[in-house]
């Protein structure tokens, strides 16, 4: 029980700019407490969400979802919400058919005005989402599924040992490869 | 080499015998899909399937996985570092029950993977000798197959360790490498009635095999005549650019390398994967030219590849085997063998240099 | 007598190309072997002698009609009528320039079930290809040692999946159909059967998920014979953000297929295409079905019923169901 407990989620919240990333910032400012498990994303409309962002996020190891905008009626761009809300009831119902579970992935309607209600949402989805423990489906590992001759790992230190740096190789460098190191 | 002979109820202790040194795989029926044939682990007590056409899917994914791990490496404040791997457990493959015309398949790809010096696929090599062949000789081609027409057969040696030929209830036995011969080695050796009886079978095998392909103008045509042909603009109509051809033939072997790293980018992988000429991503340019970009282009490369700069590389090899998969499994029946007759029948070329 | 939908194929086409009311008709030929078909584009009417109606017109011709700029008359079943009312909707066809040539079907046979059941057996050739839903087909062949066979199976025993549960197997807004009409359903009820997985628990359900595309092998024919799938750029080859590895990896192989799914959904007619094309036999309805069955109960849409109507996705009803919405 204890490990649940010590074990922090990783969530990945898209809040809509005109709405919800406003209620989170009026959340904020109004000192009301809320578990700091998820990182926010803005997004200009719930009609921007596409499944590709929901899966990208599962696929690189978000442990649950968060997709929250204005309620129906009040879009700011006028029907992006009432487009996105199509779209996301039927990912859903998809995702829960193949197997991903009920918890991970929450959509909700929290306008700027209303901090509470984030507050509680914010609280009842980390909850879900611990309660599940880590996710492990649609994520991709690049150590697992090794092919064989080479072995499979969990870590790469356990089964790989250091080659001696190449001499000459170049060095990561942040002008030339993206900064990204490869 | 001397012939063996080998009852087919002594099977199990033959194969017992080879599952000492090796994992045993054989062709078996898939429990999903209804008449699939695919690779498998014979496990123990179980016995392979002498009574089949051939796998869907060549067995070259044993030599040259679909996606394979090339190395791996980790980014630091100090560097890169290239990983390597722990030593494995050298573990030998042992492919029962083969069809020529996949042991063909594997030995055109020596060819190509290891060329000479210079192009020497560690990769390839290591897999190609763990991995041995025991052939099973066709005595009941498909009509979808003309091994005899693209320098193999259905008692095709080429590429195996050995070849099995079966006479009903036994098999007979011919070691084609000194592999092939340990592994066959205690077991009694065949009379000559029977290598006679293997014989007779191949004989009646390749004269039931009726001529499909035309080849003979194609190799005196140009490659230009044979480009600008009318015909591909036909032939394309049809294609829907997917890749099933490429994926089940026993000789493609494009690939593609991507680098893959975790979400910070501290570690990562380097992947080989198969890519596919059918497929526009496969020409494009960083530059966003794409030389094939045409799908017409594009379908017209796999035959070309296959019928006319291989053989005019290679000393008149093909780069098929006649296996007749991509006949049987092409979603839309585009047949290789017409194909191939239409390269070879004269026709009024398009003028040369034609925007393609 | 009555004409064969053969025989009537090949005259609506000829009368089209010789009229000069269509640039090409485009349709399908005997295959080069037995239970196959092509299609095929034909451009003068004595091309249209080869056109051929079988049980083994699996593909969907509308993926072929998408695109062309010309005059182009398609030969449809209900399935296939269905994807080009939604392409017209979509743009990819000006429907002036496509003219229906609609054909009343008895259902597709899968021809993986065919060979099953004469397992071992080299099939030369179909003998028997009837027109009548509960006929009887006969394939027979030789063996090397020249011993001939012939069976016969019938015909409802290998019929393709979706073609059990066809639910419009008429024509939809055809400029002519060819043949009598036939009963407009095939008997069994899609929704009793489009979501097998559903009575298991979540584990169970990734379980199932994961054994049904685990054999993969990523050549795309799905979406390639699709013809919803006509993007320029697919999210599978785009490089940056990359949506879905290359790789063969689990979470590279089902992404693909759960994307490649939804971005069909609402529009899919269950021509089953996908899984007649796919060399490995793999169940993709596993998915479009399910999503299907969601957008009747949903939003009570049926995709390609005409060409006006907008696919669910891309319009809304203030009143729509948002049961997952807190």
């Amino acid at each position: 029980m204890k490990e649940i407990e010590l074990y922090e989620p990783r969530i990945v919240a898209f809040f809509c700019h005109w709405c919800s990333y406003g209620a989170a910032d009026l959340a904020g400012v109004s000192r009301m407490e809320y578990p700091a498990s998820f990182r926010a994303v803005r997004i200009p409309c719930t009609g921007r969400m596409s499944p590709k962002f929901i899966l990208h996020a599962l696929r690189q190891g978000a442990d649950g979802i968060w997709v929250s905008g204005c309620h129906p009626g009040d879009c700011h761009y006028g029907t992006g919400n009432y487009h996105s809300r199509r779209r996301l009831e039927l990912l859903k119902n998809m995702l829960d058919y193949i197997g991903i579970e009920e918890g991970r992935i929450h959509f909700s309607w929290i306008s700027s005005a209303e901090a509470e209600k984030f507050q509680q949402m914010a609280i009842r989805v980390v909850e879900a989402v611990r309660g599940l423990g880590p996710n492990t489906r649609l994520v991709k590992s690049v150590c697992s599924n090794c092919i064989p001759p080479v072995p499979t790992c969990d870590t790469m230190h356990e089964c790989y040992e250091p080659l001696e740096e190449i001499p000459g190789a170049p060095r990561p460098n942040g002008s030339c490869c993206g900064g990204n190191g490869l | 080499m001397q012939h063996r002979i080998l009852s087919k109820d002594s099977l199990a202790a033959f194969l017992e015998g080879l599952r000492k040194e090796h994992v045993v795989y054989a062709p078996k029926r898939d429990k999903k899909v209804p008449n699939k044939m695919v690779w498998k682990i014979l496990e123990p007590g179980e016995s392979p399937l002498f009574e089949f056409a051939n796998t869907d899917m060549s067995p070259k994914d044993f030599v040259f996985p679909q996606s394979e791990c090339l190395m791996r490496f980790r980014t630091g404040e100090d560097g890169t570092s290239v990983l390597k791997p722990i030593e494995p457990e050298p573990r030998k493959t042992l492919l029962f029950n083969v069809r020529p015309c996949d042991g063909k398949g594997l030995s055109f790809m020596d060819m190509i993977f290891c060329q000479d010096e210079q192009t020497n696929d560690v990769y390839w090599r290591d897999k190609r000798e763990r991995t041995l062949m025991v052939g099973l000789a066709c005595n009941n081609p498909c009509p979808s197959c003309f091994c005899h027409e693209a320098n193999c057969g259905p008692h095709s040696e080429t590429g195996l360790d050995v070849l099995m030929t079966d006479l009903g209830t036994r098999l007979l036995l011919k070691p084609l490498t000194d592999r092939g011969a340990t592994l066959v080695d205690g077991l009694p050796e065949a009379a000559p009635g029977d290598v006679d009886r293997a014989e007779e079978l191949k004989g009646t095998v390749e004269a039931s095999m009726k001529p499909v392909i035309r080849t003979e103008h194609l190799e005196a045509r140009s490659l230009m005549d044979a480009y600008n042909l009318p015909y591909w603009d036909r032939v394309c109509e049809a294609c829907i650019n997917c890749g099933t051809c490429t994926f089940v033939c026993p000789t493609c072997h494009c690939f593609d390398i991507q680098d893959e790293t975790t979400p910070d980018g501290e570690e990562g992988r380097r992947v080989r994967n198969w890519d596919f000429c059918m497929s526009p991503l496969f020409t494009l340019h960083t530059s966003g030219h794409n030389p094939r970009g045409k799908k017409m282009a594009r379908v017209r490369q796999r035959f070309m590849h296959k019928y006319k700069y291989i053989p005019m590389k290679r000393n008149g090899e093909v780069g098929c085997v006649g296996c007749g998969r991509c006949v049987r499994l092409c979603p839309v029946n585009i047949d290789i063998r017409d194909v191939i007759n239409a390269m070879n029948a004269p026709a009024e070329a398009k003028p040369e240099g034609q925007e393609v | 007598m009555m004409k064969t939908r053969t025989e009537a194929i090949r005259a609506a086409a000829r009368t089209l190309l010789e009229e000069g009311r269509v640039d090409a008709v485009i349709g399908y030929v005997q295959g080069t072997i037995p239970l196959r078909a092509q299609p095929f584009v034909a451009y003068t009417p004595e091309e249209c002698d080869r056109f051929i109606w079988s049980s083994f017109c699996g593909g969907n011709l509308a993926s072929i009609a998408s695109g062309r700029t010309d005059r182009v008359a398609v030969v449809a079943q209900g399935c296939v009528s269905r994807n080009l009312n939604g392409l017209v909707h979509e743009n990819r066809i000006q429907r002036e320039n496509l003219y229906i040539i609609g054909v009343p079907c008895i259902g597709m046979l899968d021809q993986r079930k065919v060979e099953a059941k004469l397992f071992g057996r080299n099939i030369e050739f179909l003998k028997r290809d009837p027109e009548e839903d509960l006929g009887e087909i006969v394939v027979g062949g030789c063996n090397a040692m020249g011993e001939c066979y012939e069976e016969v199976i019938k015909r409802r025993d290998v019929k393709r999946d979706n073609c059990y549960t066809c639910m419009h197997r008429n024509p939809v807004g055809a400029d002519t159909v060819v043949v009598e009409p036939v009963s407009e359903t095939a008997g069994g009820d899609i929704n009793a059967v489009a979501t097998p997985w559903m009575r298991f628990d979540a584990d169970r359900r990734w379980e199932e998920f994961a054994k049904n595309f685990e054999d993969c092998i990523r050549c795309y024919a799905c979406r390639d014979v699709c013809p919803l799938c006509y993007c320029t750029t697919c999210f599978v080859d785009e490089s940056n953000p990359q949506w879905c590895g290359k790789t063969q990896d689990s979470a590279d192989v089902q992404t693909f297929h759960i994307l490649r799914a939804f971005h069909c959904a609402g529009r899919c007619t269950d021509c089953g295409a996908c899984e007649s094309a796919c060399p490995q036999g793999i169940k993709m309805r596993r998915l479009t079905s399910m999503l299907e069955k969601d957008v009747r109960t949903l939003w009570g849409h049926e995709p390609g019923m005409d060409s006006t109507t907008k696919p669910p996705l891309s319009t809304y009803r203030p009143d729509d169901p948002e049961d997952h919405f807190k």
